[in-house]
C-alpha cells in the first residue's frame, strides 16, 4: 500500500507545480465577458461580433462611427479629414500622423496591403464583399480566383515554388493595375468606387478595412508550392509579432484563459482613454458569466444568455415600478437609458440592461416551386406565404415565451434604426384575412395542405417559438405541422440546399443602410436561403444603387422592403432583437445603448478610479415622441 | 516486465493509425461546411472553395495521406533528412520571412480558431486536463475507499446504506447541476473562490470535487463489494483469531486486496478524467480538453477532432499499461 504512495506524492507535487506556474494576472481595468472566444486578429478574417469588438480596440481604421450618437455620425480616425468627390465616386483621406504601437507611422501602404488581403480568395474573408465596392475589386477576385484555377491545371499535384513565387508577384501587380486605389503622397489615399455608395464610409470604419502593418505581416506570407495559394503564418497574429495601430495592444493572449490588452504608447489621441489595461477572460458559459459578473470578476456581460434572463428582466421592471415617478421624469427628458439607470437609486436588479438591437428574428419560407422530395411546394405561392404571416400572433411570441422585452416585428428592418428611412407597414394579425387568403390560393380550411415542417436548431430557445407558430397555423388556418430539430451544421446545410419548408433565421445589419439587409434577397445572392426571386425587387434595388439622390434611393428601397414584408414574404418577421447587458451604471460609463451595438470599449470609464474624467458618456437627449418605435429597456411595447 | 512495457509501445502507433483511419472516416462524414459559421453571413463559393483546397479538404484520400504525413512525424523526418528543411529556413531568411513553423507530429490547423494549430491547443489543453484530472481521481480515492470501507464494516446498516446512496446520486447526477450549485454557494454567496476556476491551487478544489463524485461513487462500490468478499475469507478469520487488531485487519489485510480491482479501475478512469470534461469545464471556465470533444465535432473541424482522439487514445493505452504495471508491482503474483 505505501509503495503506491511514493509515486502518487510525486505526481501531486509535479501537478501543483503545473498549477502554480499559471498564477492568475492581476485584475485588469476593465474585466468584459464577450459571448464566445476570440477566434482571430487577423482583421480581414473576422466575421465573429466578439472578434470585431477587439479589432475596434486594438485597430482603427481611416474613419470611425461615433458610438454616442443617434446617426452613428462617421468622425475621422485615421484620416484627420476625408473628402468626397460631387459624383459620390472618388473618395480622398489625408491621413495623420497616426502611428503603429512600435512606434512606426501608419502609411497608406498598410491599408493598400491589408485591402488586398481583404480580396484574395486565399483568405476567406467573410466580407470581401465591402471592399470590393472600390472599383476593380471584384475583377481583381475574379482575376485571382481564374489564376489559381490555372494554376492548379499548369502543376497537377506537383510543387513549384517558383511558379508560385511569380504568381503571387504577377497578383501584387493585378491589384495594383485594377483596382482603382491611388497614393499620390506618403498622408494620401484616393479610392474610387465601383458607384456612388452613400454608406461606404460605414464600411471604411468596419475592421475588414482596418490597415495590417506591412512589412511585419509579410515576413509571414507562406506560399504554397503545390496550388500557388498563400497564407499567412497564424504566428503574426500573436505577441509580440502583432503589431498594430488601434488605442490599445495585445499584452497576451492565452488560450482559452484570456486576451490582455494594454495601452499603446503611441495612439495619437490617447485623452480619449481612461483606462490602461483590459481582460477578456474566455467564459463560454451563459450562466457562469453571470456568476463571473455576480462575484466582481467582470465588469461588463456582452450577451445575457442565462436561463433566468427573463427572470433578470422582470425584476429590473419591478425596480422601475418602485420607482415609478423618478422613472417617468427622466424619461420624458428623452435621456439615453443608461443615463436613466444612473440617476436612479443604485441597486443590483438594475445591472441589466436591455436595448433595442440591429438585427431581427424571422422564418424563412422555402420559395422553390418543388419541394427536393419532389412535391409541389404550397409556399411558392405568395398568398400562402401571407396566409401564414396573417396567422401568427407575434405579440404572444415576444411577450409570453421570450419575456425579454423584444418587439413584434412587420418588417425586416428594426423602424428608425436608420437615419430618414421610413419603415413600410407589414402586416399584422388577421386570423379572418389568413383564411380568407388561404382558401383563395385554393386550401380553404387547410384542406389539401400537405404536412407543413417547421425546421429548427437545438438551442437557442427556437422549439417553443416552434410549438407556437405550429399552433397558430393549426388553430387558425387547419393546416398539419410536424417540428424537426436539427444540429446547426446540418441545418445551414439543409437551408443552403433549400431542403426545408420554414425555418427559422435572423439577420444582423452590418452598417447602416437598408442594403445591408435588403441585398440578402437578391435573386442572385448567396444567403438567398429561401429561393426568393423578384425582378421586381432586384430591379428596385439596382435603381437605388445607381440613384444619386439620396432621397429618391430611400424611397426606392422603402418600396423593395415594402415589396417582401406585405406583398412576398419570403420570410415572416417575428421580432427585433434586443442587445442585453450586464454591468453596474453607477460604476462606469463608456458603454453605449444605440443599436447599432458596436462598442468603442477604450472609451470606458471607471468612475472614482482615480484615472479618466469620470464624466459620464451618453447618447444625446431625445425630444419626446421623436422616435415612436424606441422601446424602452425592456418595457413592454407600446 | 520490461517485454511488457515495449510490447505496449510498438503496438501504440498501430493502434493509433487505425482509429485514425476510423475517427476520419466517420468526422468526414460528419454533414455540413466545416469552413462555414453558424450563423450569420456565408462565404463566397469561390472562397469556399479555396479553403478547400488549401487544407486539402476537397479530396478524402489526400486529406488522409497529408494528415498521416504530417501528424506521424514522416515529414518532419524527410524534410530533415533530406535537407529540404533546411533549403527552406535559408529561403525564407533570404527573403526576409519568418522561419517556417517546424512541428515533428504537426497535427494541422484549427478550422475553428482560425490563429492556432491543434499542437498549440492541445499542449495549452492537456496539462489543465491532467492537473484537474488528477486531483478529481486522488479526491476520488480518498472518499470512494473511505466510504466503501465504511459500509463494509457493516453491510445493510445504515451507514452502508448512506453511503451507499450517496455514491447512488454522485453516480446520477449530473455534474453541471452539482457544478452550479457549488459556484452559487461558494464563489456567489459566500465569497470563496472565483469565476474562472483556475490559476491557483486553491481555484482546483471545487472543479476537481465535482469531476470526482462520480468516480468516488464507483470507487466505493467497488471497495464495498472487495471489501466484503474479503472480511469472510479465511486469512481474515485467522488474522482475527490471532489477535490483530481491527483496524490493522481492515486496512492492512482486507483492503490491500480489496484495492486490485479499483486499480484496475484507475486506468480507463484517470484516462477519462485527464482527458478532461465539457460540463465541468464550462461551468467552471476551465481552460481544459474536455470542450473540444464537443465543440469540434459541432463545428466540424476535422483536424481539432482527429487531434484530441489522437490524445485520448494515447493516454487509454498509457494509463492502461501504467496501471498493469502498477499492479505488477503491487501484486507480485501477477505475471
Amino acid at each position: 500500500m505505501l509503495r503506491l504512495l511514493i509515486p502518487i506524492a510525486l505526481l501531486a507535487v509535479a501537478l501543483l507545480a503545473i498549477v502554480g506556474a499559471e498564477r492568475p494576472a492581476p485584475r485588469a481595468d476593465f474585466t468584459l465577458i464577450n459571448r464566445g472566444d476570440v477566434t482571430t486578429l487577423d482583421f480581414q478574417q473576422m466575421s465573429w461580433n466578439q472578434d470585431l469588438r477587439v479589432a475596434r480596440l486594438i485597430g482603427e481604421g481611416l474613419v470611425a462611427n461615433d458610438v454616442f450618437s443617434h446617426d452613428y455620425t462617421i468622425v475621422p480616425a485615421v484620416a484627420e479629414r476625408f473628402e468626397i468627390s460631387p459624383d459620390g465616386r472618388t473618395y480622398t483621406f489625408h491621413l495623420r500622423d497616426a502611428r503603429w504601437s512600435d512606434g512606426h507611422p501608419v502609411e497608406p501602404r498598410d491599408f493598400l496591403y491589408a485591402w488586398m488581403r481583404a480580396l484574395l480568395p486565399d483568405v476567406a474573408a467573410d466580407y470581401s464583399g465591402f471592399v470590393q465596392h472600390i472599383k476593380g475589386g471584384r475583377a481583381f477576385s475574379a482575376w485571382r480566383t481564374l489564376a489559381l484555377a490555372d494554376f492548379a491545371r499548369a502543376h497537377p499535384g506537383e510543387s513549384d515554388p517558383a511558379a508560385a513565387r511569380e504568381l503571387w508577384d504577377q497578383t501584387r501587380k493585378a491589384f495594383a493595375d485594377l483596382v482603382s486605389i491611388r497614393t499620390p503622397d506618403s498622408r494620401t489615399i484616393v479610392v474610387e468606387l465601383e458607384r456612388p455608395t452613400p454608406f461606404f464610409l460605414d464600411m471604411v470604419a468596419f475592421p475588414g478595412f482596418f490597415p495590417v502593418r506591412e512589412d511585419v505581416v509579410r515576413r509571414y506570407e507562406l506560399l504554397d508550392p503545390a496550388t500557388g495559394r498563400i497564407k499567412w503564418n497564424a504566428a503574426w497574429t500573436k505577441p509580440p509579432n502583432l503589431v498594430t495601430n488601434g488605442p490599445f495592444e495585445v499584452e497576451s493572449w492565452k488560450f482559452k484563459r484570456d486576451l490582455r490588452l494594454q495601452r499603446n504608447p503611441y495612439y495619437w489621441n490617447p485623452s480619449v482613454v481612461s483606462i490602461d489595461s483590459i481582460s477578456i477572460p474566455s467564459v463560454e458559459d451563459s450562466v457562469s458569466s453571470v456568476m463571473a459578473f455576480e462575484t466582481g470578476a467582470a465588469d461588463w456581460v456582452s450577451d445575457v444568455l442565462a436561463p433566468f434572463r427573463a427572470e433578470l428582466v422582470a425584476r429590473k421592471r419591478a425596480f422601475y415600478a418602485e420607482h415609478r415617478a423618478e422613472y417617468e421624469k427622466l424619461k420624458a427628458q428623452g435621456l439615453d437609458p443608461i443615463e436613466i439607470d444612473r440617476r436612479l437609486p443604485p441597486d443590483p436588479r438594475n445591472n441589466i440592461h436591455v436595448f433595442p438591437a440591429f438585427g431581427t428574428y424571422f422564418w424563412n419560407f422555402n420559395c422553390s416551386r418543388t419541394l427536393p422530395d419532389g412535391r409541389a411546394n404550397p409556399l411558392a405561392d405568395p398568398r400562402v406565404r401571407r396566409a401564414l404571416a396573417l396567422a401568427t400572433d407575434k405579440r404572444a411570441i415576444a411577450e409570453g415565451i421570450r419575456r425579454v422585452g423584444e418587439q413584434p416585428a412587420a418588417t425586416l428592418i428594426p423602424p428608425s434604426s436608420i437615419g430618414n428611412y421610413r419603415s413600410p407597414a407589414g402586416l399584422g394579425f388577421d386570423p379572418d384575412k389568413a383564411r380568407e387568403l388561404l382558401a383563395e390560393a385554393g386550401y380553404p380550411g387547410g384542406k389539401g395542405f400537405i404536412t407543413l415542417d417547421l425546421l429548427i436548431t437545438k438551442d437557442g430557445g427556437h422549439e417553443l417559438v416552434a410549438q407556437t407558430l405550429a399552433k397558430d397555423w393549426e388553430r387558425i388556418l387547419g393546416i398539419n405541422t410536424t417540428i424537426t430539430v436539427q444540429e446547426i451544421k446540418v441545418f445551414r446545410e439543409r437551408l443552403k440546399n433549400k431542403n426545408y419548408m420554414t425555418a427559422r433565421a435572423s439577420w444582423f445589419g452590418d452598417y447602416g443602410d437598408p442594403t445591408s439587409f435588403l441585398d440578402v434577397s437578391r435573386t442572385d445572392d448567396g444567403n438567398n436561403d429561401r429561393a426568393y426571386s423578384n425582378p421586381r425587387f432586384d430591379a428596385l434595388l439596382e435603381k437605388a444603387a445607381k440613384e444619386t439622390d439620396p432621397d429618391a434611393r430611400l424611397r426606392s428601397l422603402e418600396e423593395a422592403e415594402r415589396i417582401l414584408v406585405e406583398d412576398d414574404l419570403p420570410f415572416l418577421p417575428i421580432l427585433f432583437y434586443v442587445n442585453m447587458y450586464l454591468f453596474d451604471a453607477t460604476k462606469l460609463t463608456g458603454i453605449s445603448s444605440h443599436p447599432r451595438g458596436a462598442q468603442l470599449l477604450y472609451r470606458v470609464d471607471l468612475f472614482n478610479d482615480g484615472k479618466g474624467t469620470d464624466k459620464p458618456l451618453a447618447l444625446p437627449p431625445r425630444k419626446p415622441g421623436e422616435h415612436p418605435h424606441q422601446t424602452h429597456d425592456g418595457e413592454p411595447g407600446s | 516486465m520490461l517485454g511488457l512495457i515495449l510490447r505496449r509501445l510498438v503496438q501504440l502507433p498501430i493502434i493509433l493509425a487505425v482509429i485514425y483511419t476510423l475517427t476520419l472516416t466517420l468526422a468526414w462524414r460528419i454533414p455540413g461546411n466545416p469552413l462555414e459559421n453558424p450563423e450569420g453571413r456565408r462565404p463566397a463559393p469561390e472562397v469556399v472553395a479555396a479553403m478547400k483546397a488549401q487544407y486539402r479538404l476537397d479530396s478524402f484520400s489526400s486529406f488522409y495521406w497529408s494528415y498521416l504525413d504530417n501528424a506521424s512525424g514522416i515529414k518532419f523526418l524527410r524534410d530533415t533528412l533530406s535537407g529540404r528543411a533546411a533549403e527552406q529556413a535559408r529561403a525564407a531568411e533570404a527573403a526576409g520571412l519568418a522561419p517556417p513553423d517546424r512541428l515533428v507530429f504537426d497535427l494541422g490547423p484549427s478550422l475553428q480558431y482560425r490563429d492556432r494549430r491543434v499542437n498549440e491547443i492541445v499542449s495549452s489543453a492537456l496539462p489543465v486536463s491532467i492537473t484537474l484530472g488528477a486531483a478529481a481521481i486522488a479526491i476520488a480515492l480518498v472518499i470512494g475507499l473511505a466510504a466503501g470501507v465504511a459500509g463494509a464494516i457493516k453491510p445493510n446498516s445504515l451507514t452502508d446504506l448512506l453511503t451507499l446512496s450517496i455514491a447512488l446520486i454522485g453516480i446520477s447526477l449530473p455534474s453541471f447541476v452539482i457544478g452550479a450549485a457549488l459556484l452559487l454557494l461558494f464563489p456567489v454567496l459566500l465569497g470563496w473562490g472565483r469565476i474562472p476556476s483556475w490559476g491557483r491551487p486553491v481555484d482546483l478544489l471545487l472543479p476537481a470535487f465535482t469531476l470526482s463524485l462520480p468516480f468516488a461513487a464507483y470507487i466505493a462500490r467497488l471497495t464495498r463489494l472487495g471489501m466484503i468478499e474479503q472480511l469472510q475469507s479465511d486469512y481474515i478469520r485467522t488474522a482475527r483469531a490471532k489477535g490483530v487488531s481491527e483496524s490493522a485487519v481492515l486496512l492492512k489485510h482486507a483492503l490491500k486486496n480489496a484495492f486490485l480491482p479499483v486499480l484496475s479501475y484507475l486506468g480507463p478512469a484517470a484516462a477519462f478524467a485527464m482527458t478532461g470534461s465539457f460540463v465541468v469545464e464550462r461551468v467552471f471556465v476551465i481552460p481544459g480538453m474536455g470542450q473540444h470533444f464537443v465543440n469540434a465535432v459541432q463545428n466540424k473541424d476535422l483536424f481539432l477532432i482527429i487531434g484530441v482522439v489522437l490524445i485520448f487514445a494515447t493516454m487509454l493505452v498509457l494509463f492502461n499499461l501504467l496501471v498493469d504495471v502498477l499492479y505488477r508491482w503491487a501484486d507480485p503474483r501477477i505475471e
